[in-house]
């Protein structure tokens, strides 16, 4: 079993000290990349929720301790941990008992490291300040102040609860100066900075606070490496600089040195009682300022926000320079200790490494990129994934008008393919979609349709494309254009002939097209194009999915509620197949058996499987499906399938379910029982695809809603082992809401058969009439298959069954 | 594998500059430019004048520099070859029907409807000799391919003639045709072969050392015969007739290797090519007025050009350098190649001359001090050997001028820039692109005077037009609506109103009765589909 698709930018990465590797928290582990190649190393497993914060201990300048590879995690399931990522070795963990979201530790940058060492083992102390959620304290109705920022001593094993210097509304972030002098958060308009207790400070000193305040809600903010000077970065995108701050709250404790005692209320710019010496406002940005960050001179100040653009002012000056066009927002701006490189981490799960200071990007770490945001006409309707079944890779779309190939069995972005010649701005109005991709069985041949959506009715444009690939370089290249390929109707479908190279694209304009490739054999590979090779109509209606057969001779149109069978070659209607009861949204033939699966969603949600060859419906059930495959060699299909609100949310099935909201379901050509079930997370919007790279190993690919996604082989029991190790580790994390990407859970045990009648003539008497999924297949009774058979009852009985067997 | 997806994901680059395009057009399915077509597309047009009527003949001298002879009515012209001028005009007693020139283009023969066959020296005025024998029109004469003391002809009369030249006397009678002889060939590789085709649908092989004047070999065409070929292997032979030209191989037993029927009329005549790749063609004329390229190793017509007039006769210069096409009204379309050859040659000398200079200018440069201007020049066209490492320099990405104001933001002079470039593709690609960012309308909007006008007026010539149609229709509507106050009262908009409502009202008019043919055309496709 494979899982991937994590996000590489929930938190900051982080530089090692010989600039040589990359840290980058991904869900529940820290893996390291060569900074060199863009490629992983290794990576520190250990955590069981999201790692929040990654600390690399600083070095001093000495090159023989560059090489130290020590570094502090702290993660959502409440454990710091210190590890040699060398190793990689975890060498302690700290048990804080609360989810950590931010964690400081000053005393790594005011004090060379083997001083703290020394002292550590003298005192036995480590201060770290942290931002943790207490859920414990919140009662009803009070206002709830859950997030705390507290003072840990990290030299104990467990740690006692510490002193909260202060309570927010929701857990925030922690921003250390880089001199570990000061540290502070944002809170709303204010801006909380306290000073760190020189000395190493005993566990009594009392850390001094000071606030700024703004008329705007703060974004980011960060301190200047020697000066008193903070930059703060708001949400219309001004970039405000205090300057001299904190001179009469905060002056320098020990030292007692009064820099200037005096009380200026004509400091410019500075609000109210606020101890700054001044105040000034820089504006360039459009959007929110999300990235804020001196370089480690201090004589410049990188700053970028949801517009992707890196601007670099120069402090003194307020000089600008731009790395434009970066195509997303940006997240995160890092630099490293080799001067000639630095990372800037976008929204986008890339992480581009930059070669300092001509601002050029040397290479991109990249994960998989998010699911692009459609405007709300075409959701359902768009397959944004296509898989590759032999090589493993997905074709992703995304934002920015690009496909994604992805390598789901290694993890790893491969290329990007521009497919309409654009640049992505974010935050502008979505006028160009690309609506769909497809890619042929062999993976040879991509075909994808993009929409021009018109203004005011002006210049809408379809077009569908189709692109080769090139066998040595993994992209692929453009063969043909199509310009209004159905007129000005939106192409619903695209499907690839089995074998040979033709394609099929339907239209809600109501007529289909066969497409075919008429690469002459003298030509070079270059010159074929793409031509139409028939037109079918039938009954001038919207067309709205299309299939070829296992073997191609067989093409299936869905025509809003029935099926229509095609010879694709002559163009002949063979046959028309009778109506299910809403319009079809997917169709599939299941493998080489003449078994063909229909999908539709709209306003009642079935899934029916038809038998071509008498032309008779076999069975459906009234599930919501999102997604349907089959393999090529057998005649087992898979479905994903939604799991209705109503039923999860029964309190008896609240603990199986959790925040799974979906379901995979494997048949096996023409029998109504599924072979397997898996249930997952975030299921809306995915989508599944068998993987057949060679004939012995069959593996089923998830891709979930937000592009997490997981490769299993659905008949070994090894697989459902793990899964089900995973399911027991991971139980622990569900509550916290956001588990990054843990997609897929326990696989429920097989049934044998006669354990499954027993549970649906056991669940037949709990039937009673007001439960919904009951009413949902009130219809035609011709339609269905027996009711004992359908397929809520079916599930409700496996669940019931299931409960009884956990417990 | 692991390297190479190294280097890839090292050239990743973010930022990318798009230039507005234009939609890239259809493109047919075959590819237009093959090196055939680019050959036999190649022969630029001269221009001949008019001669009085039907081009019967017309016929190059074997011998640089390959005069032509021109056989129209009552005459054969001979015109030189390199300026296509005629030069000398010898007259006949009825029309002239066929013209031959002897192996060493000294003489030629040319035959007449007055039953006559005559022998000119292209030098003199008189004729050498009269063949008379034909008692009726003859139709050729043919010089054998390396005699010089022969001629064949055939008439009306269904006779085939050998003749001795000298003395006017007739070798042998070659009896056997059933109806008129009309053409006829000899063979490129014997003297004592030839064919000659007949009005009896057959072509007939005779041999001139067979005493018995009977033919050796007969071929049935299938139609009337106008023109038989020997190809230049001389076992093959083309014949054309009716609609179509046929191959046929000889020695073979005169079996049928191919026959092309891409004629929609009559072939007139037929001729060998021969390309510069020294492989051969087979080249017919026909009245439908087309000139046809058969290939007939692979059976295929290779190029096709069409003359605006039927065609009657056609011969190609033997060095390939220019084609004669004579037509019936009398036009001549003459066709020459420029000289590849001779202007090489001639590169080629100017080449040792530069070299000669080369070595002048080497000793002078050595000298080049301060005080010249050059000498700050010096090294500046220096070509890399070979062992030089070459740095590439980036190659910029070159932008219009639309496209660095699209850059910048300022839409509306993008949009008046691309308008006053008169190319209506960009035009549109760059109001696709103005649509993209939302923007078109607000352009429209503060177009002044002008401005407006120009967009108003080339709205007015391609709103009608298929391929931006539409686009431009709703954007047209959009304009006037937008815009009306500004547009109602001004004069020097009303003429392109006008103009505009015009094209809009004969487009209706189209559409309209594109719809009754629909109409008329829809019940048929049914009834042909149900059948």
């Amino acid at each position: 079993m494979i899982r991937g698709g994590r996000s590489y930018v929930t938190s900051p990465p982080s530089f090692s000290n010989d600039a040589k590797k990359l840290l980058v928290c991904t869900g529940n582990t820290v893996s390291v990349f060569s900074a060199a190649t863009g490629l992983q190393i290794t990576s520190l497993e250990g955590h069981t929720a999201p790692v929040t914060t990654l600390i690399v201990v600083p070095a001093a300048s000495s090159p023989a301790q560059k090489i130290l590879c020590y570094c502090w995690t702290a993660s959502l399931d409440g454990t710091v941990r210190h590890w040699d990522f060398s190793g990689p070795e975890l060498l302690k963990t700290i048990d804080a008992q609360l989810p950590i979201y931010s964690m400081v530790i000053p005393s790594l940058l005011s004090e060379p490291q083997v001083q703290i060492d020394k002292r550590r083992e003298l005192s036995g102390k480590l201060v770290a300040y942290v931002s943790v959620e207490d859920t414990s304290v919140v009662k009803e109705g009070t206002k709830e102040l859950r997030g705390h920022i507290r003072r840990f001593n990290l030299a104990k094993p467990r740690i006692p609860r510490g002193d909260t210097l202060k309570e927010t509304e929701e857990p925030e972030s922690i921003v250390i100066s880089p001199s570990g002098e000061f540290f502070g958060i944002r809170h709303k308009c204010k801006i909380h900075i306290w000073d760190v207790p020189s000395g190493g400070g005993s566990r009594h000193a009392v850390s001094r606070k000071m606030t700024l305040h703004h008329s705007k809600f703060i974004n980011a903010f960060a301190f200047h490496p020697t000066e008193r000077i903070i930059a703060a970065g708001d949400v219309t995108g001004r970039v405000l600089i205090w300057r001299g701050f904190g001179n009469r709250k905060l002056a320098l404790g020990n030292q007692k040195k009064k820099v200037r005692a005096m009380v200026d209320l004509d400091n410019a710019g500075v609000r109210g009682e606020d101890d700054a010496e001044s105040c000034t406002t820089w504006h360039w940005h459009s959007a929110e300022v999300n990235v804020l960050n001196f370089s480690s001179d201090g004589a410049y100040l990188y700053t970028g926000g949801r517009e992707g653009v890196l601007v670099v002012w120069q402090l003194d000056t307020g000089k600008k320079k731009f790395l434009p066009r970066i195509g997303s927002p940006l997240l995160y701006f890092m630099w490293s200790p080799d001067p000639t490189l630095s990372s800037v981490v976008c929204a986008d799960n890339q992480i581009h490494l930059l070669k300092m200071p001509s601002m050029e990007i040397l290479r991109t770490i990249s994960g998989i990129k998010p699911p692009p945001s459609l405007p709300r006409m075409y959701e359902g309707l768009a397959s944004t994934v296509a898989f590759d079944r032999s090589s493993g890779i997905a074709a992703l779309c995304t934002e920015n008008y690009c496909v994604q190939l992805y390598n789901l069995l290694n993890d790893r972005g491969i290329s990007e393919i521009q497919v309409c010649e654009r640049n992505h701005q974010p935050g502008d109005e979505i006028t160009v979609v690309v609506t769909a991709v497809a890619l042929s069985l062999d993976g040879s041949v991509m075909s994808t349709t993009e929409v021009k959506l018109p203004e005011d009715g002006i210049g809408g444009l379809v077009s569908l494309k189709f692109w080769v690939s090139e066998p040595h370089s993994k992209t692929f290249t453009l063969s043909t254009i199509v310009y209004e390929p159905h007129r000005d109707a939106g192409v619903s479908a695209i499907a690839f002939h089995p074998t040979r190279s033709m394609a099929v694209s339907t239209s809600f304009g109501g007529d289909f097209k066969i497409w075919v490739c008429n690469s002459d054999k003298n030509q070079a590979d270059k010159d074929s194009s793409w031509t139409c090779h028939a037109v079918g109509s039938y009954k001038k209606k919207p067309m709205t999915a299309a299939a070829f057969s296992g073997d191609g001779t067989v093409l299936a149109v869905a025509v809003e509620n029935v099926i229509t069978l095609w010879n694709p070659d002559k163009n002949i209607l063979l046959s028309v197949l009778g109506a299910t009861l809403t319009p079809i949204t997917k169709l599939c033939f299941a493998g080489t058996s003449e078994f063909l699966v229909a999908a539709s969603h709209f306003p009642r949600p079935e899934l029916s499987v038809w038998n071509a060859s008498n032309l008779s419906l076999s069975w459906s059930y009234g599930l919501r499906i999102e997604a349907v495959t089959s393999a090529v060699d057998s005649s087992s299909f898979a479905v994903l399938a939604l799991i209705p609100k109503s039923f999860r949310t029964d309190e008896s099935k609240e603990n199986i379910f959790r925040s799974r909201d979906g379901a995979i379901l494997l048949f096996n050509g023409s029998d109504p029982k599924p072979v397997s079930i898996w249930t997952v997370m975030k299921a809306k919007g995915g989508s599944i695809s068998f993987l057949e790279g060679d004939k012995s190993q069959l593996r089923l690919a998830y891709v979930n809603g937000s592009h997490e996604y997981v490769v299993f082989d659905p008949n070994s029991d090894e697989s459902h082992e793990r899964s089900a190790v995973d399911y027991d580790g991971l139980a622990g994390q569900e509550e916290t809401g956001d588990a990054g990407y843990t997609s897929l859970y326990g696989q429920l045990p097989d049934y044998d058969k006669k354990r499954m009648e027993d549970a649906e003539s056991l669940a037949t008497p709990f039937v009673s009439s007001e439960r919904p999924w009951e009413t949902i297949f009130s219809g035609s009774t011709l339609n269905f298959p027996p009711l004992q058979k359908l397929c809520a009852e079916f599930f409700e009985s496996l669940m019931e069954k299931r409960t009884a067997v956990v417990e | 594998m692991e390297e190479e997806l190294r280097v890839r994901l090292n050239e990743h680059q973010v930022s990318k500059v798009f230039p507005v395009k234009p939609k890239s057009t259809a493109k047919p399915v075959s590819e237009s430019e093959t090196p055939e077509s680019r050959y036999w597309s190649s022969f630029k047009p001269h221009s001949v004048p008019n001669l009085v009527s039907s081009v019967s003949a017309l016929a190059f001298s074997p011998v640089h520099p390959h005069s032509l002879a021109v056989a129209h009515s009552a005459s054969v012209s001979l015109f030189s070859s390199l300026s296509l001028s005629s030069s000398r005009r010898f007259s006949f007693r009825d029309v002239v029907s066929s013209v031959c020139f002897r192996s060493d283009g000294a003489l030629f023969a040319a035959c007449d409807l007055s039953c006559t066959v005559q022998v000119f020296d292209i030098k003199e005025r008189m004729a050498l000799r009269t063949l008379r024998s034909h008692t009726a029109p003859v139709r050729f004469v043919k010089y054998p391919f390396q005699d010089k003391l022969h001629l064949l002809s055939g008439g009306d009369d269904g006779v085939v003639k050998y003749w001795d030249v000298a003395g006017s006397t007739v070798v042998s009678d070659l009896l056997g045709h059933k109806d008129y002889v009309r053409c006829g060939d000899c063979s490129p590789v014997s003297d004592s072969m030839f064919i000659t085709g007949s009005y009896d649908h057959t072509v007939k092989v005779w041999d001139a050392r067979v005493d018995k004047s009977k033919c050796i070999a007969e071929i049935n065409h299938g139609l009337p015969v106008e023109d038989v070929v020997y190809l230049p292997s001389g076992g093959m032979i083309a014949t054309a007739g009716g609609n179509s030209v046929k191959v046929w191989d000889l020695i073979g037993g005169g079996k049928m290797v191919c026959s092309m029927e891409s004629h929609n009329k009559t072939v007139t005549s037929l001729c060998v090519g021969r390309m510069d790749s020294a492989e051969t063609r087979l080249v017919s004329v026909a009245l439908d007025g087309y000139m046809k390229v058969f290939d007939y190793g692979r059976a295929k017509v290779t190029y096709s050009m069409r003359f605006p007039a039927p065609l009657m006769s056609l011969c190609l210069s033997p060095d390939g350098s220019t084609r004669m096409i004579g037509a019936s009204n009398g036009m001549v379309f003459a066709g020459k190649k420029k000289k590849k050859l001779s202007r090489d040659a001639g590169e080629k000398k100017s080449l040792s001359l530069w070299s000669v200079r080369g070595q002048v200018d080497e000793t002078r440069r050595r000298a080049l001090r301060p005080t010249y201007f050059r000498y700050f020049q010096r090294g500046q066209s220096e070509k890399p050997s070979q062992e030089d490492y070459l740095v590439k320099e980036k190659k910029g990405l070159k932008l219009t001028r639309h496209d660095k104001l699209l850059k910048k933001f300022r839409h509306k002079e993008a949009l008046v820039s691309v308008l006053e470039e008169k190319k209506p593709a960009n035009v549109v690609a760059v109001m696709e692109e103005l649509v993209a960012r939302r923007k078109l309308m607000k352009c429209v909007s503060n177009m002044e005077g002008s401005e407006l006008g120009m967009l108003l007026g080339f709205l007015q010539r391609y709103c009608t037009m298929q391929r931006y149609s539409g686009f431009l229709m709703g954007l047209t509507k959009k304009v006037l609506e937008t815009r009306a106050e500004d547009i109602k009262g001004k004069n020097e908009f009303k003429g392109l109103l006008r103009n505009l409502k015009r094209e809009v009202n004969q487009e209706i008019r189209i559409q309209q009765s594109l719809l009754e043919i629909q109409g008329v055309i829809a019940p048929l496709m049914r009834i042909a589909g149900r059948s």
